[in-house]
């Protein structure tokens, strides 16, 4: 459990994070979503006390991170992958952290294998790459068999066998009962694994719901048509709500009717569908509607990325 | 993985609990499991081991006293081990600190021990045994080693003489402050080329500068108070019925000396403490 009250974090005249409530519940795999510089590092960072609030507060498991007798079985994160010193092997890097709270040389070994690390452990992890690093930082944020787990762009550089190691490890954590808040810019790998999201923006909550409600909320369903008699059928269904656009390969969008009513209009007009299907947005669409005014940092030739109107 | 309640409240062993004693294992594994500081360590004593062994070797051109002399030998047993090591040791203690801000290890550290002042002690404690260790071996391997060279000239000195054990522990202890001196500057500056720097030009200059300054003599002798000039006096044999300072005659007594140097490292430290409680990591 995480649960943030009115956070706020000021870098210079810089607000990254602007008063934000939240609570990260047990049980569910939350996203933590939001565009580089949204602030979302800057909180995961307050959760465990790197930096230190503005004003506000951040409490794991009903305390300050730093108040916990024993941080590490708190909560466990990944924040920077190669938060190792190079020259350092994995197996001594991971014994050091662990020796702070007492845990032995057995529970090392164990996140090492849980991370697959076994063959690369002895090794410095300067000639690491990248994917090698996550495994370590999230054998890292294992190593204290953790209540809460905060994971930073996990999926960062891993093979599809790590990204999907990483996904199924995220679930089972919080089928376990534990507090899982993960961020990614993956949507399609955030979308497979979240039950529930946080979308930040310029460091403001722009959303705090099921991934259902966010997609539904930020995007409209709509009904896709084929059909060789597109006038009449549009003639049929025209109303002040009902939107039609006809798309570059013929198919026509619909959006203010449901499929059922598209179908039963197109049936008594004596329309000929080849093609009716119910299109729903995807998180993509949801993420890029609700942060399209908040983005910091903006290439330019992203124009039209809003969620289908 | 043990299934977990939703809101944890089963005890934790206490064992497995963030204790003291674990923060300095955790900081003696991270100073011997680098290459960088284990030769750091080991060059303490070689330096050590080395210029003892010069000198020796060389001690017949050095102006062989009449009969066997503490003063005489401690300066050739003492000098290498403290010239080199003190800088080394302020190197290493840099090292130990901003080589975690460099390779972002200080994340970790301080994710799993959020009490800041705390890892700083251990940090230092660690660092001032593992120092002072490593050049008590280079002090009394250089005794040994020269040992045999004085006594072909009959004036072989043993431990037991007076003033021989408090100069060579004394001066590892020296070293190993300049070390924790080292660590203090190193958090304050976050920095491996400005915190080597700044131990050099602490060490090194800061006396040579104070000692020919256009001041009043007093003023010059401030630099009796140096790092470096507390070195000297921790390695000299104690003189019996001396005054403690005087820094108008220019004398620091080798108890002296050990508050001086003890002073410097602990300012440094607690400006480090300062430093690294107050800035975001």
């Amino acid at each position: 459990m995480i649960r943030a009250e009115a956070l706020v974090k000021h870098y210079g005249n810089k607000v990254a994070v602007d008063a934000i409530d939240f609570t990260v519940r047990p049980g569910q795999v939350t996203g933590f979503l939001g565009p580089n510089g949204a602030g979302k590092s800057t909180t995961m960072r307050m959760i465990v006390g790197l930096d230190r609030p503005t004003a506000g507060r951040v409490e794991v498991n009903g305390r300050l991170y730093r108040e916990h007798s024993a941080p590490l079985r708190e909560v466990g994160v990944l924040l920077d992958a190669k938060a190792a010193n190079g020259g350092r092997s994995a197996y001594k890097h991971l014994l050091s952290i662990a020796a702070t709270h007492g845990i032995g040389r057995a529970r090392v070994r164990e996140v090492i294998g849980l991370a697959g690390l076994d063959s690369v452990a002895g090794k410095r992890v300067g000639g690491f790459s990248l994917g090698m690093g996550q495994r370590l930082g999230i054998a890292t944020a294992l190593l204290g068999d953790p209540a809460t787990v905060i994971l930073d762009e996990p999926v960062n550089g891993l093979d599809p066998e790590g990204v999907r190691w990483v996904r199924t490890l995220m679930r089972n954590l919080a089928a376990e009962g534990r507090t899982v808040l993960l961020s990614s810019h993956l949507m399609s790998e955030m979308a497979q694994t979240a039950d529930r999201l946080i979308v930040i923006g310029r460091g403001r909550i722009l959303a705090d719901d099921s991934i259902g409600n966010v997609i539904a909320g930020a995007t409209h369903s709509m009904t896709r048509v084929r059909t060789p008699d597109a006038k009449r059928l549009m003639a049929t269904i025209a109303g002040p709500d009902v939107g039609v656009s006809v798309l570059a390969d013929g198919a026509i969008e619909i959006t203010g009717l449901t499929t059922e009513q598209v179908a039963i209009a197109a049936s008594a007009a004596g329309v000929v569908l080849y093609e009716i299907a119910s299109v729903s947005g995807s998180l993509e669409d949801a993420y890029l509607a609700l942060t399209a005014g908040e983005v910091e940092y903006r290439s330019s030739n992203t124009a039209g990325t809003g969620a289908h109107e | 993985m043990k299934a977990l309640e939703n809101q944890r409240v089963t005890a934790i062993p206490a064992r497995d609990r963030l204790r003291f004693v674990g923060v300095l294992r955790s900081e003696f594994i991270k100073l011997t499991s680098l290459r960088s500081t284990v030769g750091l360590l080991l060059a303490i004593v070689v330096f050590g081991l080395a210029t003892s062994a010069v000198l020796g070797v060389t001690v017949e051109g050095a102006g062989l006293p009449d009969k066997p002399s503490v003063g005489f030998m401690l300066d050739q047993v003492t000098v290498g081990t403290v010239l080199f090591g003190q800088l080394i040791a302020g190197v290493l203690g840099v090292l130990v600190i901003c080589g975690e801000y460099s390779s972002g290890t200080i994340q970790s550290t301080l994710i799993a021990v959020p009490a800041r002042g705390a890892v700083l002690a251990a940090k230092a404690v660690v660092l001032f045994v593992v120092v002072t260790a490593s050049a008590l071996v280079a002090m009394f391997g250089s005794w040994a080693v020269t040992y045999p060279m004085f006594a072909g000239f009959g004036i072989e000195i043993g431990l037991t003489a007076p003033g021989v054990m408090p100069a060579l522990i004394g001066g590892s202890v020296y070293i190993g402050l300049a070390g924790v001196l080292g660590l203090g500057i190193g958090t304050v500056l976050r920095s491996v080329a400005g915190g080597v720097a700044t131990v050099i030009s602490i060490i090194l200059l800061l006396p040579i500068v104070l000692s020919v300054l256009p001041a009043s003599s007093l003023v010059r002798n401030l630099h009796l108070l140096s790092m470096s000039k507390a070195g000297d006096a921790m390695s000299s044999a104690p003189d019996d019925g001396m005054v403690f300072l005087d820094l108008a005659d220019g004398y620091v007594s080798s108890g002296a000396g050990w508050l001086v140097a003890a002073a410097w490292a602990g300012i440094f430290i607690v400006m480090g403490t300062i430093q690294l409680r107050r800035k975001d990591a």
